[in-house]
């Protein structure tokens, strides 16, 4: 696999981590205006914010961030052994059933919110439009994953001990997509429980 | 092994801040979520993303996109705070 744009495999592994890393700071960017939003609005309209964070679904929330932090396990090991070059399509699987398994239930509570989210006036409105907004293009990211660690489980025989770039950037993608949905899930899930 | 030691880690602090939801900490509350999310994150990045094993340049693409969203929000911060709504002069004013 040389290319002739690199010195040595050294220098394309890490002009490859450092392109990823770079697209996931614009990321950040991207992520960042609907956070800010976020915040401005929990300011203005605290309220309706807690109001609105009673009627989402605590457990099915707990219980998708326990499966997406479960899911960044099995992506680690996957990059872990997809460098010793065995058994990583094991833990490819694994991480693509449980980020299939969280966009399930995340349907599901969309399927039971946008009744009433629909009839949300004034600032609950407001804290629908960023639920639905930030965790929708979560779950696009998530979905997008998804398709990259199939396409990884696919081509799984390529990589070993001399070049696993492929999964090792697509885990780090992975774990970003995790990082936001930390944040995510107090923001819109755990809003004084003690009232609800 | 060090994986999962990390992976148990993130879980406890799921329970942590799912729990301090329901204690009432009034502002405290809000602040304990954010800094155990920040903690979750740290755990994530360093471990499971290897940051703690790259060089200088990931590092520093790591911080920087950080000190980025610091400034973008500083900027939108003052806007927000030192201005009123404007509104075009088509659409109803509240």
């Amino acid at each position: 696999m040389a290319t002739i744009q690199f010195d040595s495999a050294e220098e394309r592994r890490s002009a490859s981590l450092l392109g990823m890393w770079l697209f996931l700071a614009t990321e950040v960017l991207f992520f960042g205006p609907l956070f800010f939003g976020y915040l401005r609005g929990r300011l203005a309209v605290h309220e309706a914010f807690v109001s609105g964070s009673h009627h989402i679904h605590f457990w099915l929330g707990t219980a998708n961030t326990a499966l997406l932090l479960t899911s960044s396990l099995t992506m680690a090991l996957a990059v872990e052994r997809a460098k010793l070059g065995r058994g990583v399509r094991l833990m490819l699987s694994l991480t693509a059933a449980l980020g299939t398994a969280f966009l399930c239930i995340k349907a599901y509570e969309y399927a039971s919110e946008l009744g009433e989210a629909a009839s949300a006036r004034g600032g609950e409105a407001m804290f629908y439009f960023l639920y639905f907004a930030m965790t929708g293009v979560h779950a696009l990211h998530l979905a997008i994953g998804i398709g990259l660690v199939a396409w990884l489980w696919l081509t799984a025989r390529r990589y070993g001990e001399r070049y696993s770039m492929p999964v090792e950037v697509t885990g780090l993608y992975w774990h970003f997509v995790d990082i936001v949905w930390v944040f995510l899930y107090p923001m819109f899930y755990l809003l004084e429980r003690y009232n609800a | 092994m060090r994986y999962v030691a990390v992976w148990a880690a993130l879980l406890v602090l799921l329970a942590a801040t799912a729990g301090s939801s329901y204690i009432p900490m009034g502002g405290w509350n809000a602040f304990a979520n954010m800094a155990i999310s920040s903690l979750k994150a740290l755990l994530v990045a360093l471990f499971f993303m290897q940051l703690r094993h790259e060089g200088a340049l990931v590092r520093l693409a790591a911080v920087v996109a950080l000190v980025w969203l610091a400034l973008l929000f500083g900027l939108s911060w003052t806007d927000y705070s030192t201005r009123g709504a404007s509104h075009a002069p088509w659409s109803a004013r509240p």
